[in-house]
C-alpha cells in the first residue's frame, strides 16, 4: 500500500499535468459534494396577532449563525403573540477593529425581526478587545473610552435609523462582573450614558434610550458583587441621569415568588419594579415610561430561586396580564428568554420557551393560548393543580 | 528510471518520518504526568467540589455539615485510595469552571454530562440515572418497555420533560393518554393508585417516591437517559482512571445501591 502511494506521489512529482488535472478532479468534486447553501428569505410582511400588545421576550441571537434559525425563531415569536423583542447587539461583533463595522449578523436579526412585524430593543454592550486592557473581562470599559463605546451607539443609531427605535445602554451596571469586575460606580455610569445619549440623539433626535436595565439584588452596602438596584438608580438620579434617557429598563425576575408578592425593598419579585418606578416618580420622571427588558421564572429542577414547570406557566400568563392591565406606566414586559442556539445544560436552559431544535415548550403554548385569548390549562391563580 | 526510483525513496522515507512523529507525539501526550493524581497521592487530600443545595444528594444539615448521597459517594471513593475528601462549595454553575481553573480535583454535585465540554474536562462513567423512568404498579407486569404504553394512561408533570416526552409518545403510540399533574408527587401517586398506568418522572423524584412506597416500581431501561457523573480534569487519565475503576467496584459491591437505600429509602432496590 505505502509501496503505491509512493509511486502515485512520485509519478505525480514527475508529471506535472496530471497534478494539475487531479487538483482541478478534486476542486470540482469538492463543489459538487458540497450541500447546498440555503437561501433564506425575509418573506411576506406580517404582523403580530394578540390581545396583549404589551407582550414581549428576549431573543438570544447574537450567537445564532444560521439565517434559518435566526427566522424560525422570530417567526415562533410572532406566532406566540409577543410584538416586542429585546435582542443583544454586542459592540466587539459589529466594531471589529476601531472605526470598521460589520452590520452583517445584526441586519440579518433586525431585518427578519420587522419582517415577523416585531419592534426591536436593542441591547449594546460587550467590549472589544481592541477597547481594554489585557486580561479584562469583555464588560470592562475605561473612562478614557466611554467616548468609542459612544462613538459606536452614534454609529449603530445611525444604521438602524427606521428599523430600531429603542436602545438600551449597557446591562446591569449595578454588577460588579457587568462593570468589568471593579466596583461598581453610579456616577460613571451616568458619564457613560449621557455620552451615549448625545451621539443617539445626534444620528436620529427620534430614537429612545433606556437606561438602567439594572439587576435586581439586595447587595449590602460595601459588596464587593454589586449595589442594590433601588440604590443605584437613585445615585443615577443624583448623578443627573434624569437628561440623559427615555425610558427606564428594568429586570423583574420573580425568583420562586408569585406576580403578585406585594413589592418590599427587602424583597426580590416581580413586583419589585414598581419600587423603582416610585423613584422614578419622586424624582420628577413620572412623566416618563418604564420597560421590563428581562424577568420572568425559571423552573430548574434543583436551583433554589426555580418553581414547578406549572406555577411557571401560570405566574408568567400572570405577568402579562398584570403589566397590561395594572401597570400603565410599563410599555412593554420582555421576559428572559426564547430560545438559546444551544443548551448551556445549566438552570439557564429552564428560562427558555422553546428548546434549541424549536420544540415548543408547553409554556410557549400557554402563553400563545393567553395571546390569542383561549382558555388556560394551568389554574393561573394558584397553579396548584393541571385542568 | 533512477531518478523515479530516487524520488521514491525519498516519498517513502518522508511517509515514514512522518509516521514516527505522530507516534510519537501520541505516546507523548498518551504519558503526560497526571498532575492531579500525583498531587492526590502526594498530599492525601482530594479536593472536590459541589454546591449543597440538591438533597438527597448534597446538602447542610443543621449543624452545616454536608451531607448526602454524593458526599458519602466521595468519601467511600478517597478511602479506596486511602486518602481523605476535602469539600469546597462552589456555585452550581460554576463547579466546572473550578475543575478547569484547578481549584477542585473533581467536582461532585448531581452533575449531568455535558459534551460541550468535553474538549475541557473529563466525565467518569456515569453513578446515578436521573433521567426520565417509568414508574409502574409493583404487581403490573403489563408494562415493561414504552412501546406497552399503548391504549394506557400516562401521569406526568405538567411543563416537565416527562411531559413533552409523553406529547412525542403520544404520537407514537396509539391510544396513549396524557393525565398530567402539577407536582411529580400528585404523577407518581396517580400511578401507585390506578388513576394512570405509569408516571413518567425524572429519576430523582422517581427513586424519591418508589424507595418509599413498596406499591411501585421502576423499570430498569430509562426512556430518557440523563445520568449522573463525577466530572475530573481533563488531562488526567489516571485520576479518571481510579474514579472509574472505584465507581465500578462501589456498583459491583453493593456500596452505590446502599447509598441508594440510604438517602432514599429502604425499597430502593
Amino acid at each position: 500500500m505505502l509501496s503505491r502511494l509512493a509511486n502515485g506521489l512520485a509519478w505525480l512529482a514527475v508529471h506535472p499535468r496530471g497534478l494539475l488535472r487531479l487538483l482541478v478532479v478534486l476542486a470540482l468534486s469538492a463543489v459538487i459534494s458540497a450541500p447546498p447553501r440555503p437561501f433564506v428569505v425575509l418573506g411576506p410582511q406580517q404582523q403580530v396577532h394578540t390581545i396583549n400588545g404589551k407582550m414581549g421576550i428576549h431573543t438570544r441571537l447574537t450567537d445564532e449563525v444560521e439565517p434559518w434559525k435566526i427566522k424560525r425563531s422570530l417567526q415562533m415569536v410572532r406566532e406566540m403573540g409577543a410584538p416586542w423583542i429585546v435582542e443583544y447587539f454586542p459592540w466587539a461583533y459589529s466594531e471589529p477593529q476601531p472605526g470598521r463595522y460589520d452590520w452583517t449578523h445584526a441586519d440579518l436579526v433586525v431585518n427578519h425581526a420587522r419582517r415577523q412585524g416585531l419592534t426591536v430593543v436593542a441591547r449594546l454592550g460587550l467590549v472589544p478587545e481592541w477597547a481594554r486592557p489585557k486580561d479584562t473581562t469583555n464588560t470592562y470599559l475605561e473612562e478614557e473610552r466611554f467616548p468609542d463605546f459612544a462613538r459606536f451607539v452614534g454609529q449603530f443609531v445611525r444604521h438602524f435609523q427606521g428599523r430600531v427605535s429603542y436602545i438600551i445602554i449597557w446591562n446591569e451596571p449595578n454588577l460588579s462582573l457587568e462593570w468589568g469586575y471593579r466596583p461598581v460606580d453610579p456616577d460613571g455610569y451616568v458619564r457613560l450614558l449621557r455620552l451615549s445619549y448625545q451621539a443617539a440623539k445626534k444620528s436620529d433626535p427620534g430614537v429612545r434610550v433606556l437606561a438602567g436595565a439594572l439587576a435586581p439584588t439586595l447587595a449590602p452596602p460595601g459588596s464587593a458583587e454589586g449595589m442594590n438596584d433601588l440604590v443605584f438608580l437613585q445615585r443615577m438620579y443624583d448623578a443627573g441621569a434624569r437628561a440623559h434617557f427615555d425610558i427606564l429598563a428594568l429586570h423583574a425576575y420573580g425568583w420562586s415568588f408569585p406576580p403578585d408578592e406585594p413589592a418590599a425593598p427587602d424583597a426580590i419579585n416581580f413586583a419589585r419594579v414598581e419600587l423603582a418606578r416610585e423613584i422614578m416618580v419622586r424624582n420628577g420622571d413620572g412623566d416618563k415610561v418604564a420597560m421590563i427588558t428581562e424577568g420572568g421564572w425559571n423552573d430548574h429542577p434543583r436551583w433554589t430561586k426555580a418553581v414547578r414547570p406549572a406555577q411557571r406557566i401560570a405566574y408568567t400568563v400572570r405577568a402579562y396580564e398584570k403589566v397590561a392591565t395594572e401597570w400603565p406606566w410599563c410599555q412593554a414586559v420582555a421576559l428572559w428568554a426564547f430560545r438559546y442556539p444551544w443548551a448551556t445544560r445549566t438552570y439557564q436552559d429552564y428560562f427558555t420557551f422553546v428548546t434549541p431544535d424549536f420544540t415548543a415548550k408547553l409554556i410557549y403554548a400557554e402563553v400563545q393560548g393567553y395571546a390569542q385569548g383561549r382558555r388556560q390549562t394551568v389554574d393561573r391563580q394558584d397553579a396548584g393543580h393541571a385542568q | 528510471m533512477i531518478r523515479q526510483r530516487w524520488i521514491q525513496f525519498i516519498a517513502l522515507t518522508s511517509l515514514a518520518m512522518l509516521a514516527m512523529l505522530a507516534g510519537y507525539l501520541l505516546w507523548q501526550r498518551s504519558h503526560q504526568p497526571d498532575d492531579a493524581w500525583l498531587r492526590i497521592q502526594q498530599t492525601s487530600v482530594w479536593r472536590v467540589g459541589m454546591d449543597p443545595s440538591f438533597p438527597p444528594f448534597e446538602s447542610l444539615d443543621g449543624d452545616d455539615l454536608l451531607v448526602g448521597y454524593d458526599v458519602d459517594m466521595a468519601q467511600a471513593i478517597a478511602a479506596r485510595w486511602s486518602v481523605t475528601v476535602t469539600f469546597r462549595g462552589i456555585g452550581f454553575d460554576s463547579l466546572l469552571d473550578a475543575v478547569i481553573a484547578g481549584q477542585v480535583d473533581a467536582a461532585i454535585s448531581a452533575l449531568p454530562v455535558e459534551p460541550r465540554f468535553a474538549r475541557d474536562v473529563a466525565f467518569s462513567i456515569p453513578y446515578f440515572e436521573a433521567g426520565l423512568v417509568l414508574v409502574v404498579r409493583a404487581a403490573d407486569t403489563d408494562i415493561q418497555r414504552v412501546e406497552d404504553l399503548a391504549d394506557k394512561r400516562l401521569a406526568v408533570e405538567l411543563g416537565s420533560a416527562g411531559d413533552a416526552r409523553g406529547r412525542g409518545l403520544q404520537r407514537e403510540l396509539n391510544g396513549l393518554t396524557l393525565v398530567p399533574f402539577s407536582l411529580p408527587q400528585e404523577a407518581l401517586n396517580a400511578a401507585a393508585s390506578g388513576e394512570a398506568d405509569a408516571a413518567l418522572i425524572d429519576g430523582v423524584s422517581a427513586w424519591e417516591f418508589a424507595a418509599q412506597n413498596r406499591e411501585v416500581r421502576l423499570l430498569d431501561r430509562a426512556v430518557v437517559s440523563d445520568p449522573y457523573v463525577i466530572v475530573l480534569p481533563v488531562q488526567s487519565p489516571d485520576l479518571v482512571g481510579a474514579v472509574n475503576k472505584a465507581i465500578e467496584e462501589m456498583r459491583a459491591d453493593g456500596t452505590l445501591l446502599a447509598l441508594r437505600r440510604k438517602w432514599f429509602g429502604p425499597y430502593a432496590d
